[in-house]
């Protein structure tokens, strides 16, 4: 391959433009796995809360972690072992195995106990309820509690802390065993983890797992226990290297196969690295745009982008293919361009509609098609042209391709066949049983599913609320909302005594307000008041008069102490029930109430109702599904537009209505057909089968353009089939490939195109072909 | 019989004792007061006239685990299942026999220091538990029972009844 001074020129400024864009990507880009990106911008309150609570609420910081494989006996001292280790971890905020002994208190909310428990609430700290309670206390000893109790006794002869951690357990408590939390059937030992970072902050999220893979590790070896965990964060950080593991695999092969097609198809070394560049330019202008504009990339964004500017590798075949002995590869680009700018320009429109979707991920993907397929486009044109040999091989003179297009023209154009196709899909799309759209968020998360159950079965196990229904108290602090909580206590305890749940949860059972403190503070004695009573009260009880000083000290104490804020909870185990139902945000705070077993939904909306001005119940399955439908409708606005703006320009490229609608035929007939296709096959669509859509339709515009565009020219018509047969079956390998994915979203997308690509290869030959002998130029 | 730092005098209940099978054990109080105590698996429930009844783990008593075990371990003659969780030694003959228990596990010694049991023949007579702190408490059983108990009887008097040094 010879070049001339110029086109070494030209190779040198492309080349170090493209170093450059790769520098600027490199120190730009930044590869984000928040999912919400792909979710639709929330336009209520209550989406807005959905979307917070997925993404960095408390909820999505958690990880179940479940210990099997030996004696329970052997589990709970795991369990015990594992919180020990990872509690001075700086990864976990907290891990918590459900074992709240007295021990487990810590020391600084001891003394709080007389302002937490109710007890001071009813009756006043008396002799009369301190002699009734030390009788009780004297038989306590004489029981079988007795030896773990007896060390209390002289700290806290009304055992207020037991009171208090009564209080403080789930209403609808988790099986125990050994103390610690089990499953259902005493085979799993269940914790909960909390950790610090947000779940989709992958760098923090990987240290977390694997510190907790090096601890399954060590119990693996050292006990034979089995630790499995899952949560929003390891999923975040699997996806991320499944992703990146499959992506690197399928490009790998892709890339292979691409090579390999290319050069059986050209025999040219030269020739297919030349072809290589406007796919590398577009891929790096993507990436650059994307970063430019949005500063963070998805990781789908990056997944799906590449794929979708793959298509971008067909401008060049089209060049090589129609590659001429006497003509130089400037003047057939020249020639080339009204057709291929048409292509790349609708399906840039079509991809540029998504900038409006409201859907930043859709509109990042949007922003790199855009810019790759544009870049793509134009270098194809000016750049690459000029550095191609001309003499190249010319597949007009192919001897096959010519009998091929012959064979080609003798082929039936069966428009019934169209007509049947078009009433199948339609009655497929009527007559399939499952809904025609996806609405349940949870599908959209590339997760697969075994997971999703799996940690919801843990949850469960965990005795985690019913998460359909909260009760949203929205507050200017949090005070306030503790305050609104505990007036709500006695409707929610009518509602359980009425049978519409069977427990509830807020953050005012763990610590009242400060008002209630201060009462209960008010309360307590004066030290010389109490110890006359004490002193009374002890005296027909068996118990020595001077054992309790140390009760009389942490009742002093108590009422010098400073009131306990929710705060102070935080890294104690209670720290994540609190958190989870009680967040701070920009000066508001969000209470929130969870309910167990709800029986009666009816009820549930009466009482939320009635419970006064800036209190919501909110129907989390419902309010996702309208986010769902909204982002769909939004999405399927966009597409709307795309069509009219496609057949725009293609309208102003070929200004006849028979060339327009030949052109367009195929590509809508195929559209049709996948959706019938994939409504037969039982699937529901999503977002992605949206995008996978557009990307066939795209594909359909481009082919139906090209075999129109072939016109009478035999030569001319070989290049064209050529070419056409280079690009599909290059497109429809990469997308079969990505078919294998065991990603469900990359094997939608991949099954969804390559349907595309065969139905729209085949109708465009059907179709678009030119009349063989009538149609003139 | 319960002594303890705590008291001015040793607590006294009077009851039945009910053994079923190596994982439920019930203990009955009659005098003064009435309760009922149900060890069933890992699980006790202490119930008391005009209560809430509480519940709480074994794990949590070690003296009514070894009570457990000393008694499965006697009506069965499985003395292996008693030394996973105790030290076992015994002394005496088969008219006046002592058993001390002492547990393996250093958490649970932490709180129960050791159950020593005396017994005549096939009949345990009494249940001493001494705890770490030094209290302690006495179960007399059967014929050693039969006398009552001194309102200030001394924990050396009760080793003297149950037979013991």
């Amino acid at each position: 391959m010879k070049l001339t001074r110029s086109a070494l020129v030209l190779l040198f400024v492309w080349l170090v433009l493209l170093a450059g864009l790769t520098w600027f990507v490199q120190r730009q880009l930044q590869i984000s796995t928040d999912l919400r990106l792909f979710l639709p911008s929330p336009t209520t309150a209550e989406q807005k809360l959905l979307l917070e609570e997925i993404g960095e609420g408390p909820a999505s910081r958690v990880m179940v972690i479940s210990l099997e494989g030996a004696e329970p006996e052997q589990l709970a001292d795991a369990s015990r072992t594992l919180v020990e280790t990872l509690q001075s971890s700086p990864q976990f905020r907290l891990i918590t195995n459900g074992d709240m002994s007295l021990d487990s208190v810590p020391d600084d909310l001891l003394a709080y106990r007389y302002l937490l428990s109710p007890t001071l609430d009813e009756r006043p700290l008396d002799q009369k309820y301190l002699h009734a309670e030390l009788q009780e206390r004297g038989r306590d000893l004489a029981s079988p509690a007795g030896a773990f109790l007896e060390p209390w006794l002289p700290r806290d002869p009304t055992l207020e802390l037991l009171k208090v951690l009564q209080r403080w357990q789930p209403m609808q408590e988790p099986n125990r065993l050994f103390d610690v939390w089990f499953d259902r059937d005493g085979k799993r030992a269940l914790l909960l983890a909390q950790t610090r970072a947000a779940a989709f902050d992958p760098d923090q999220q990987r240290l977390a797992v694997e510190q907790l893979d090096a601890a399954a590790e060590r119990l693996k070896r050292e006990d034979g226990v089995t630790l499995t965990f899952s949560g929003a964060g390891k999923f975040s950080v699997m996806m991320e290297e499944r992703t990146r593991g499959e992506a690197q695999l399928l490009g790998a092969a892709a890339t292979v196969g691409m090579i390999v097609l290319l050069l059986i198809a050209y025999r040219r070394v030269g020739s297919v690295v030349l072809s290589a560049l406007p796919l590398a330019s577009a891929g790096l202008a993507g990436l650059a745009a994307v970063s430019a504009l949005f500063g963070t990339v998805h990781g789908i964004t990056l997944a799906f982008g590449f794929t979708l500017i793959g298509v971008a590798q067909d401008y060049p075949i089209h060049l090589l293919s129609h590659g001429h002995t006497n003509r130089s590869p400037v003047e057939s680009a020249r020639e080339l361009w009204p057709t291929l700018a048409t292509g790349v320009a609708s399906t840039s429109i079509a991809y540029a509609t998504f900038l409006f979707s409201g859907v930043i991920g859709l509109a990042q993907l949007a922003c790199f098609t855009v810019a790759g397929l544009a870049v793509a486009g134009l270098t194809t044109r000016f750049a690459l042209p000029v550095l191609m040999d001309s003499a190249g091989r010319d597949f007009g003179d192919s001897a096959w391709l010519g009998k091929l297009w012959q064979r080609m023209e003798r082929l039936p154009r069966p428009r019934w066949a169209g007509v049947a196709a078009i009433i199948l899909a339609i009655a497929a799309m009527v007559l399939a049983p499952q809904p025609m759209w996806e609405s349940d968020l949870s599908k959209l998360t590339p997760v697969p599913k075994e997971l999703l159950i799996q940690d919801q079965a843990l949850r469960t196990e965990l005795g985690t609320p019913d998460v359909r229904y909260l009760l949203v108290i929205d507050s200017p602090d949090t005070e306030y909302a503790l305050k609104k909580l505990e007036q709500l206590d006695e409707p929610l305890q009518k509602l359980i005594a009425d049978g519409a749940i069977t427990g509830y949860d807020h953050a005012a059972r763990y610590v009242p307000t400060a008002e209630k403190q201060r009462q209960r503070q008010a309360r307590l004695p004066e030290p010389a008041t109490l110890r006359v009573d004490v002193d009374a009260a002890v005296k027909d009880t068996p118990f020595r008069p001077d054992v309790f000083e140390p009760f009389l000290a942490d009742v002093e104490k108590a009422r010098h102490l400073r009131l306990l804020t929710v705060d102070q909870l935080r890294d104690s185990p209670l720290g994540v029930s609190v958190e989870m139902l009680l967040t701070q945000h920009d000066k508001r705070a969000t209470a929130l109430v969870t309910f167990s077993g709800v029986a009666d939904v009816a009820a549930l909306e009466r009482f939320a109702a009635a419970a006064g001005p800036g209190i919501l119940l909110l129907d989390t399955k419902n309010a996702s599904e309208t986010l769902v439908t909204n982002q769909r409708v939004k999405i399927l606005w966009s597409l709307a537009i795309a069509a009219v703006l496609l057949v725009a320009v293609v309208w102003f490229s070929l200004r006849q209505t028979s060339r327009v609608v030949r052109v367009l035929a195929p590509m809508a007939l195929t559209t049709l057909l996948i959706i019938g296709i994939l409504q037969a096959a039982g699937v529901s669509m999503t977002l992605f089968h949206l995008i996978a859509l557009i990307l066939a339709a795209g594909l359909g515009l481009d082919y139906a353009l090209f075999f129109e565009h072939a016109a009478d020219d035999p030569m001319e018509q070989r290049r064209t089939l050529h070419a056409l047969l280079v690009c599909s079956a290059s497109t429809l390998m990469v997308f079969a490939l990505l078919a294998l994915s065991t990603l469900p979203v990359l094997r939608a997308l991949g099954l969804t195109v390559s349907i595309g690509v065969v139905s729209n290869f085949v109708l465009a030959l059907l179709l678009t072909r030119p009349t063989a002998p009538a149609h003139g130029t | 019989v319960r002594f303890s730092k705590l008291l001015r005098a040793p607590l006294i209940v009077s009851g039945d004792l009910g053994y079923a099978g190596p994982d439920s054990l019930d203990r009955r109080v009659s005098t003064p007061y009435r309760e009922h105590t149900a060890i069933r698996g890992e699980s006790v429930k202490v119930e008391r006239d005009g209560e809430k009844p509480r519940s709480f783990a074994l794990k949590h008593a070690p003296e009514l685990r070894g009570l457990l075990s000393g008694f499965s371990a006697m009506l069965s003659g499985d003395a292996a299942s008693l030394r996973k969780t105790f030290d076992v030694e015994m002394t005496g003959d088969d008219d006046a026999w002592t058993l001390k228990l002492t547990p393996t596990d250093t958490k649970a010694r932490r709180r129960l220091q050791q159950i020593e049991v005396n017994g005549h023949q096939s009949d345990p007579r009494c249940f001493a538990m001494t705890t770490s702190d030094g209290a302690s408490s006495v179960l007399l059983l059967g014929a050693s029972a039969a006398e009552p108990v001194a309102a200030d009887v001394t924990l050396v008097a009760l080793q003297r009844r149950c037979g013991g040094p």
